[in-house]
């Protein structure tokens, strides 16, 4: 049976252990799903666990079940090794759960090495992309603006951040409506020598690829409008994402320490709260998807609390009922070829 | 099968998921050679335990220096199921 047909009620696995506060706010987060969405939910992780998680919420009429999965991966093991010792964790079930087509979308809060290599290894990426990306919109003061890799890959090579950029396009085409979208490649400058040696090597790259590349762009780009496509590996990337979600909260209590007593506090509350959403809509929307791969995964925020939880679990649902997959495959495919034809010319 | 067979499909796959050309391949070559990281091996090795119907043990990687090895680890784990299924 083909879960994910029109109609139909979406299955979303869950990660119950995944995340720094699992499985209390994953069981809470999902149960609201539950009710919210109207999810179907597989809680996947040790069943005591996870069932005396469960019993504290009345799940009457909800459509939850748990799936037994006896380990689970902590933060401090290599991501990738750590899925081939424990083959019976959480998230590794979890996304067989997707595989064998018994769920439509996998959910996991982290470690965000564990959920990438998961999805790598059981689901496979789609045919011609090499490894799959974390990314999309991450800060709301540029909701146009699609950055990748977010901390899927710390270590990347010139041709794993061509394939970022042509994922990037797709979306910002598709999800965000832009034309030709243009792609920047972050750098430490403008100019075409500027950057460390994967800067160097990737920007001929982007250049001959006949993307609408528009050379390197610098860190206050990621707000200027400069770019529609912002491409960096995991390592910067990831960076980037915690330390404007850190600056979003820091000003908003600078915010609340000077305005207090100068505007009423509900007021203030409000604006510091509107302020925190928009530099921080990765915790807002609860984590991005894992573009690239043959199957919907969404990586939620390590700190994810039950809202966010349901924010990720909310966006697998809208990933499922769009076909983000199916896209991307299909667009990818061109893209490729389009590059392919462009070489032999 | 012979390790001819084996040898080939270790190539393949190897080459295929680290994007290297297959000339690049040779016995002597190393992971490191072939740029593969964490990853790639991960991905490389859940392939052929997927091909082979084998189950590949991680400690037992650590003596491998080359490719040569791998493919020599590759046969005698494939050997040893085709033994026990006999």
């Amino acid at each position: 049976m083909n879960l994910s047909d029109k109609g139909k009620i979406v299955r979303i696995s869950v990660d119950a252990m995944g995340g720094d506060f699992a499985p209390t706010e994953i069981v809470k987060g999902s149960v609201d799903a539950a009710r919210e969405e109207g999810v179907e939910i597989l809680l996947v992780g040790p069943r005591d666990i996870v069932e005396s998680e469960l019993r504290k919420y009345d799940t009457d009429g909800l459509s939850i079940q748990i799936v037994q999965a006896s380990e689970y991966l902590v933060e401090g093991e290599h991501p990738a090794m750590a899925i081939r010792q424990k083959r019976d964790a959480s998230i590794v079930v979890a996304t067989k759960l997707v595989r064998d087509s018994k769920a439509d979308a996998v959910v996991g809060a982290g470690p965000t090495g564990g959920v990438v290599a998961s999805a790598l290894t059981i689901l496979g990426c789609v045919a011609s992309l090499s490894r799959p990306v974390v990314g999309g919109v991450f800060i709301g003061l540029n909701k146009k603006m699609v950055a990748m890799d977010l901390g899927g890959n710390v270590d990347c090579q010139p041709y794993q951040l061509l394939d970022f950029a042509i994922v990037g396009i797709i979306y910002a085409e598709k999800y965000l409506n832009i034309e030709n979208p243009r792609v920047g490649l972050l750098s430490i400058g403008a100019e075409e020598g500027k950057g460390n040696a994967q800067n160097q090597e990737s920007y001929p790259l982007f250049k001959d690829s006949g993307l609408n590349f528009i050379g390197n762009v610098e860190g206050h780009d990621l707000l200027s409008g400069r770019a529609d496509v912002i491409i960096c590996d995991g390592f910067v990337g990831n960076i980037v994402v915690k330390f404007t979600e850190a600056m979003g909260n820091a000003t908003a209590r600078w915010l609340e320490k000077n305005l207090s007593g100068k505007i009423a506090d509900e007021e203030l509350r409000a604006l510091t709260m509107a302020y925190i959403a928009e530099t921080n809509p990765a915790g807002a929307l609860g984590g991005g998807p894992l573009l690239g791969v043959n199957g919907v995964v969404v990586v939620a925020h390590g700190r994810s609390k039950a809202p966010e939880i349901t924010g990720a679990i909310q966006q697998a649902r809208y990933a499922v009922e769009t076909g983000l997959v199916e896209n991307l495959k299909v667009e990818l495919e061109k893209a490729h070829q389009a590059i392919e034809n462009r070489k032999e010319q | 099968m012979t390790i001819e067979i084996i040898e080939d499909v270790v190539r393949n796959t190897v080459t295929r998921i680290t994007r290297k050309d297959i000339s690049q391949f040779t016995r002597t070559t190393t992971f490191k050679d072939l740029e593969a990281d964490s990853l790639d091996i991960v991905q490389i090795l859940v392939a052929l335990e997927d091909h082979f119907d084998i189950e590949v043990v991680d400690e037992e990687l650590e003596s491998i220096t080359n490719m040569g090895d791998f493919i020599d680890y590759i046969n005698r784990k494939v050997a040893e199921k085709t033994a026990r299924s006999a």
